[in-house]
C-alpha cells in the first residue's frame, strides 16, 4: 500500500515538475519580455541615452529603436571567416542534419502519445500490450536520436558563431529572450523525455499510467513550443517585423515573433515533421521486417510499419494544403518573393517538388494495394486497381508538367514558342491543382479499400451506402477536375479562387467518407483476418521508398524556402555579402540535397543499431490459428 | 436491380447538390462569383 501510494506521489510530483519545467522558461521571460515595455521610462529616468524612434516594417507602429541597426558587412575576415570552403555549403549541411534529426524527435513523441493512448483505451489486453511495447520501441528510438539533435544544434551554432559572427551576432541581439527561453524549454524538453523514458515500466497500471500518459502531452507541447521558436527565427529572416527599415529592434518581441510568415510557417512544419517522422519510422520498421528471421518478427514490423505509414500519410494529406497556404501568405507579403518561387527563379525546383510529392503518393497508394494481399477477401479490389493506376498517372503527369522548359534557340525554334503546343496547357495553376487533387483523393480511396478489404458490411442500408460512396467519389472526381477545367475559362482572379472548393472536395471525401465506411463497417463479417507478416518485400521497399522521397523533400524544400531570400541574410533589412550569395544552380542544389539525405540515412541507421542493442522483445501474442502470429490492431487495422 | 437505381439517383442529387454548393458557397465566401462564366 505504502509502495503504490509513494509511486502514486512520485509520479504526480514528476509530473508537476514536467509542468513547472514547462511553464519556468515562461516566468524567466517575464522580465525579458518587459524589457520593451519599460525602454521608455528607462529613457526618462536616466536621460542619458536617448533613443530615436522608428517605424516597423511590417506592423506599421511606431516605438522607440532600442536595437542596434543591422551591420552593413563588407566580404572579408571580420564579417565571413572562413575556410577554404564555401561556408554557406558548411552552414547548409549542419543546419540540414540538425533539421532532420528535430524533426524526427519532435514527431515521433507525438506518434507515442497517440500509440500510448491507443493503448490505454483499447479494451483487448494483448493489443494493449502490444501498443505499448511499441510506443515505447518508438521513444527508445527517439532518445538515441535526441542527443545527437542536441549534439547537431552545438554544431550549428559554433558554425553560425564562426562562419557568419556578423549576422548571427545581430539575429541573438534580437532574439535575446527567446532564444533563453528556446534554451529553457530545451532543458524542460530533456527533463521530460528522461522521466517520461525512464518511468514507462514504473507507472504501467491504473493511475500511473494516466499520469505517464499526460506526461506525454506536457513533452509534445514543450517540443511543439520549441518549434515554434525556431520558426520565429526564419520567419523574420524572410518577412521581418518588430523593427524599423534599419534593422533597429523597437522593443516588441512578440512582433519580432509574430512575422507574416510565422504562423503558416508552424502549421507547415508541424504537418511536414509528422509525416516525416511516420515516413522514417516505416522505413526502419521496413528494414527490420526485411531483416527478420522469424515469422512472429516479420508480423511485427509489418505491423508497425502500417501503423506509422498511416500516422505519416494521416499528416501527409493535409501538407499540400497547408503549403498551398503558405505559398498564399508568401505572395501576400511580397508578391515579388512569390514569383521568385514559383513562376521565376526556384520554379524549376518546385517540379522538382512537384514529383517528389507524386512519388509520395505513389508510394502510398503502391503499398496500399499490396497490403491488400494480406487480407483474404480483398481479392475483390484488385481488379479495379488498375483504373486506380491510371487515374493517379493522369493526375500526376499534369502536376508535374512545366509551364515552360529551359531550351536551346533551335528547339525554342522547332516548338513554336517556350510553351508546347499541347502539353503547355497543362503546365498552368489550374490544371495543377486538378492533378494534386484528384491524387489525394484516389489516395483516400486506397485507403476505404484497404480499411473495407476483408469485411463485408452487414448493416441494413449496406446496399445504399456502398451505391452513395461510390457517387460521392465519382461526384468527387467530376467536381475537381470540372473546377479545373473551368478555370481556363475565367480571368485569373476569379480563377484563384477555385482552388478553395477544390480542397473542400478533397477533404469532403476524407472526413465524410471515413467515418461513413467505419459506420457500415461496424459488426462488419470479417472474411478472414489480417495475416500481418505476409505481406510482399516490394511493400516494404515501397515504404523505405517513401521515406526518402520526403527526406528529399524536406531538404529541398527547405533549400527553396531559404533561397527565396535571394541576397539578403534578413529580407530588405541585412544584405548577404558574403562570395556565396547568389543562387547556386539546380543541378548543384539536388548534388547537396541528395548528400544529405545520405548522411541523414547513414547516421539513423547507425541509431537505429544503437537503439536495437537493448531492444525488449515485441511481447507479439499470437491468436491461435491465425497465420503470421500477431493479433490484429482493434477494428482489424 | 431496381433499387439500386433508386438509390444512385437519390445519391447522386445529394452529391450534385452537395458540390454545387460547395463551390458556390466558399466562392462566394471569397468574394467571388462561381457562376461568373454564366453570368456573363
Amino acid at each position: 500500500m505504502g509502495r503504490v501510494a509513494g509511486k502514486k506521489l512520485f509520479s504526480i510530483m514528476a509530473l508537476a515538475a514536467m509542468i513547472g519545467l514547462l511553464l519556468l522558461p515562461i516566468a524567466v521571460s517575464l522580465p525579458s519580455l518587459a524589457i520593451g515595455a519599460d525602454a521608455p521610462d528607462a529613457v526618462k529616468k536616466e536621460g542619458e541615452v536617448k533613443y530615436e524612434k522608428g517605424r516597423d516594417v511590417y506592423y506599421k507602429t511606431e516605438g522607440l529603436a532600442i536595437g542596434a541597426p543591422a551591420p552593413k558587412t563588407v566580404d572579408g575576415p571580420k564579417d565571413y571567416p572562413r575556410y577554404n570552403f564555401e561556408s554557406r555549403v558548411l552552414l547548409w549541411f549542419a543546419n540540414q542534419q540538425h533539421l532532420y534529426y528535430g524533426s524526427f524527435v519532435l514527431a515521433v513523441p507525438i506518434f507515442c502519445m497517440v500509440i500510448e493512448f491507443m493503448g490505454v483505451v483499447t479494451k483487448d489486453k494483448a493489443m494493449a500490450k502490444k501498443y505499448d511495447q511499441l510506443a515505447y520501441d518508438f521513444i527508445k528510438i527517439s532518445l538515441t536520436a535526441y542527443s545527437l539533435t542536441a549534439i547537431l544544434g552545438g554544431i550549428l551554432i559554433f558554425t553560425f558563431l564562426t562562419l557568419y559572427p556578423a549576422f548571427f551576432g545581430y539575429l541573438s541581439s534580437i532574439f535575446r529572450p527567446v532564444m533563453h527561453i528556446y534554451a529553457l524549454m530545451f532543458v524542460a524538453e530533456s527533463g521530460t523525455l528522461y522521466i517520461y523514458y525512464y518511468g514507462w515500466d514504473k507507472m504501467k497500471e491504473g493511475l500511473l499510467k494516466y499520469i505517464h500518459l499526460s506526461m506525454s502531452v506536457v513533452l509534445n507541447v514543450i517540443g511543439t513550443l520549441l518549434m515554434f521558436l525556431a520558426n520565429s527565427w526564419i520567419g523574420f529572416m524572410m518577412s521581418p517585423a518588430g523593427v524599423d527599415e534599419q534593422g533597429r529592434f523597437l522593443g516588441n518581441i512578440w512582433h519580432v515573433i509574430h512575422t507574416a510568415l510565422w504562423n503558416p510557417l508552424n502549421v507547415h512544419r508541424i504537418l511536414g515533421n509528422m509525416a516525416f517522422g511516420g515516413g522514417v519510422v516505416a522505413a526502419y520498421a521496413a528494414y527490420k521486417f526485411l531483416a527478420s528471421k522469424t515469422d512472429e518478427d516479420r508480423a511485427h514490423y509489418d505491423w508497425m510499419g502500417y501503423i506509422a505509414m498511416a500516422l505519416g500519410v494521416a499528416f501527409l494529406i493535409p501538407l499540400p494544403f497547408a503549403g498551398y497556404w503558405l505559398m498564399r501568405e508568401v505572395y501576400a507579403y511580397r508578391q515579388q518573393m512569390g514569383i521568385t518561387l514559383m513562376g521565376g527563379l526556384l520554379a524549376w525546383l518546385f517540379i522538382i517538388q512537384a514529383t517528389m510529392i507524386g512519388i509520395l503518393f505513389l508510394s502510398t497508394n503502391y503499398y496500399l494495394w499490396q497490403a491488400l494481399g494480406r487480407m483474404r477477401g480483398a481479392e475483390k479490389y484488385q481488379r479495379y486497381i488498375k483504373y486506380l493506376v491510371f487515374i493517379l498517372c493522369c493526375g500526376y503527369l499534369v502536376f508535374i508538367t512545366p509551364h515552360t522548359i529551359v531550351m536551346t534557340p533551335a528547339e525554342l525554334k522547332a516548338m513554336g514558342g517556350q510553351q508546347h503546343p499541347v502539353l503547355g496547357n497543362y503546365g498552368v495553376m489550374s490544371a495543377k491543382n486538378g492533378g494534386i487533387n484528384v491524387i489525394i483523393t484516389t489516395t483516400i480511396l486506397s485507403f476505404v479499400w484497404y480499411m473495407r478489404g476483408n469485411k463485408v458490411s452487414t448493416v441494413s442500408w449496406s446496399k445504399f451506402g456502398n451505391i452513395f460512396m461510390g457517387v460521392f467519389f465519382a461526384c468527387a472526381y467530376v467536381n475537381i477536375i470540372w473546377l479545373a477545367i473551368y478555370g481556363y475559362y475565367i480571368p485569373a482572379n476569379v480563377r484563384v479562387g477555385l482552388s478553395v472548393p477544390q480542397v473542400a472536395t478533397t477533404l469532403s471525401c476524407l472526413f465524410f467518407m471515413f467515418p461513413l465506411n467505419a459506420a457500415m463497417m461496424k459488426g462488419a463479417k470479417q472474411m478472414g483476418a489480417i495475416e500481418w507478416g505476409k505481406i510482399s518485400v516490394r511493400s516494404q521497399y515501397a515504404l523505405i521508398m517513401l521515406a526518402t522521397a520526403f527526406t528529399w523533400m524536406m531538404g529541398l524544400m527547405g533549400y527553396i524556402r531559404s533561397s527565396v531570400r535571394l541576397f539578403w541574410h534578413v529580407n530588405e533589412i541585412m544584405r548577404d555579402n558574403s562570395p556565396w550569395a547568389y543562387t547556386h544552380t539546380v543541378g548543384f542544389a539536388a548534388n547537396m540535397i541528395s548528400f544529405n539525405v545520405l548522411f541523414f540515412w547513414v547516421s539513423i541507421l547507425f541509431v537505429f543499431w544503437l537503439g536495437s542493442l537493448g531492444m525488449k522483445k515485441a511481447p507479439v501474442e499470437a491468436k491461435a490459428g491465425v497465420p503470421g502470429g500477431a493479433p490484429q490492431p482493434a477494428g482489424g487495422h | 436491380m431496381g433499387s439500386a437505381i433508386i438509390y444512385g439517383a437519390i445519391s447522386l442529387v445529394i452529391c450534385v447538390a452537395y458540390f454545387l454548393a460547395v463551390d458556390h458557397f466558399l466562392m462566394d465566401s471569397q468574394g467571388l462569383d462561381f457562376w461568373y462564366l454564366f453570368r456573363k
